[in-house]
């Protein structure tokens, strides 16, 4: 296949299923409520060191918010429910209870329930406030610039993480324009994060090392500089691959965000230096959703 | 199909109890075995149909006609659906209710919505005292639901108040919210002496300075913006009551107490 001179491979991308949440941040003003939650999802780029994968999904109106103020939506995922509320419980305490003016909330209902707020409120120190109000339990923690609002607990919905695409260029500036410009149309899709700085990776990793410590290492096979060292996957002409990871809510919430990205990476063509797209897979042995390109952007 | 109708055929001498009268109890009866339910009345028992005229209809609706301050324990243990009552009702109305709707177009008696769980009472006109209250000996009052007054509410109301809202359109009497352990009462019109005494936790908020003041066992926390408020304004808009017309408002003058216990209470008045 081959759309506007860029061959799109005929491969998959493989991706496993997590466990995810989304919770909704909301500050005094749009500007605090966007740095509390890039602190929130600040490291979490990848489960394999990070401990969960956490982005933002969107910024929020005030008519969109629980309270009525500018908020924004974030979306974090780990590998397992446990995983998940102990990241999401620390990175609440850390990087959203200190954000002055803040307050979180669940923004989303799940098959089961964790901890949101539940816990941050022995910050308190005994004189925490609860409020039931329509039936879901909210905590009012006194802090110092008046009072911390959270929902007790927010839902846990099974979701998938790792889908993916590699942007094969000419060039590193051209690979990274194209990369920009995915990202730009996949933000506009609900329910998906693209959980690296930027949206993009320019390190992908392969399963295993040659040394005995570390689980992962640098995809050598895409790796531009080692074309004449290694079983290389590159032709001549490509000097630069980057990718793009998704995570969401649904496989077909990731299918809709990689076919807008690979359309608008595709949109700047072979004029551009873009060359091929391709994905990263483990053989189709390890993660139970793949995502053929070929199929999405039939 | 209409509510299943109960008119009460004169003025009751003697107090009735009508706790069988709920619409879960009363589901899958015929009208037969309606008018054959006994009541305890004063010392005696009596047929429903001895007190009530009786007109068939949906046992999930129940609509009580000339009903009057002698009828007790209307919708006690209630889980679901709805009564109605047209005049003033006795005591205990709601007792222990878990769901469903009471509305009562009259004046309730004392202790309405005792120990209730789950809900929603209305009360278009006054409710007597001990509103949301626990049974005397008791220590935990009401764990849930709404309570609406129109009108003007009694003394203790909310005694030993556990969770849930009770909304006063009107005034509150002596000691609103004692010994009060959690949940919020709302007034809109002014509240009695000894406003929260004896309270522990929960929330008591006025629209305005109580006429009195508030009480020596409160202390002033200053003026604060309250990031809850809004949310409990916005959970009102979907009531039939005066609270769903309240323009939200998040500023308010925090007093704590009662600091005569554990202190950890709340009246805001809104500034």
């Amino acid at each position: 296949m081959i759309i506007n001179g860029v061959a799109i491979d005929e491969t998959f991308a493989e991706a496993f299923p997590m466990k995810g949440t989304r919770l909704i941040i909301t500050a005094h003003n749009a500007k605090w409520a966007m740095i509390s939650a890039q602190a929130f999802t600040g490291f979490a780029t990848s489960v394999i060191a990070c401990g969960c994968e956490a982005g933002i999904e969107r910024e929020l109106d005030p008519s969109e918010t629980p309270d009525g103020r500018h908020g924004v939506a974030i979306l974090i995922f780990a590998m397992g429910g446990k995983g998940l509320a102990k990241q999401v419980e620390t990175r609440a305490g850390q990087c959203v209870l200190t954000s002055p003016t803040s307050a979180l909330f669940a923004g989303i209902e799940g098959e089961k329930e964790m901890a949101l707020g539940q816990n941050l409120r022995f910050f308190g120190d005994g004189f925490q406030i609860s409020k039931v109000i329509d039936g879901k339990r909210y905590w009012r923690i006194p802090v110092m610039d008046g009072e911390f609002l959270t929902e007790e607990k927010t839902g846990v919905v099974s979701a998938v993480g790792g889908g993916n695409f590699l942007v094969l260029a000419e060039s590193q500036g051209q690979a990274l324009a194209a990369c920009e410009a995915a990202i730009e149309e996949m933000k506009k899709i609900p329910n998906v994060i693209m959980p690296f700085p930027g949206g993009v990776v320019r390190s992908g990793s392969k399963v295993g090392s040659k040394y005995k410590a570390l689980n992962a290492s640098t995809n050598d096979a895409f790796c531009p500089t080692l074309k004449g060292q290694t079983k290389s996957d590159l032709s001549p002409e490509v000097e630069s691959v980057m990718e793009i990871v998704i995570d969401g809510l649904t496989k077909e919430d990731i299918d809709e965000a990689m076919k807008v990205g690979i359309q608008a990476v595709c949109d700047l063509g072979v004029e551009n230096g873009i060359r091929r797209i391709s994905a990263g897979n483990y053989g189709g042995k390890l993660g139970p959703f793949h995502f053929h390109l070929q199929e999405i952007m039939a | 199909m209409s509510a299943l109708t109960l008119t009460l055929k004169t003025v009751p001498t003697q107090r009735i109890d009508c706790s069988p009268l709920t619409p879960d109890a009363l589901q899958d009866h015929s009208l037969a075995n309606i008018a054959a339910i006994e009541l305890s009345v004063g010392n005696t028992m009596q047929r429903v149909d001895a007190l009530f005229d009786i007109t068939d209809g949906d046992t999930s609706e129940i609509q009580i006609n000339n009903s009057h301050a002698k009828l007790d324990f209307v919708g006690r243990n209630m889980q679901s659906g709805s009564i109605t009552t047209d005049g003033d009702i006795g005591a205990y109305t709601g007792i222990f209710m878990e769901g469903g709707e009471l509305t009562i177009n009259g004046d309730s008696g004392i202790y309405t919505a005792c120990e209730m769980a789950g809900g929603q009472i209305k009360v278009n006109g006054n409710g007597g005292d001990f509103i949301g209250g626990a049974r005397p000996g008791y220590k935990n009052g009401m764990t849930g639901g709404t309570v609406i007054i129109t009108g003007n509410s009694g003394d203790r109301t909310g005694d030993h108040m556990r969770r849930g809202f009770i909304l006063i359109e009107g005034n509150a009497g002596d000691y609103c919210g004692s010994r009060m352990v959690s949940g919020t009462i709302s007034v809109l019109g002014d509240v009695g002496a000894h406003l929260g005494y004896g309270m522990k936790r929960g929330t008591i908020l006025l629209t305005q300075m109580p006429s009195q003041g508030i009480t020596a066992n409160f202390n002033d926390c200053g003026s604060h913006t309250l990031a809850f408020l809004p949310l409990m304004f916005a959970s009102f808009k979907k009531l039939d009551s005066q609270f769903a017309q309240v323009e939200p408002f998040s500023r308010v003058q925090r007093y704590a107490g009662d600091i005569g216990g554990i202190g950890m209470g709340e009246v805001l008045v809104k500034i």
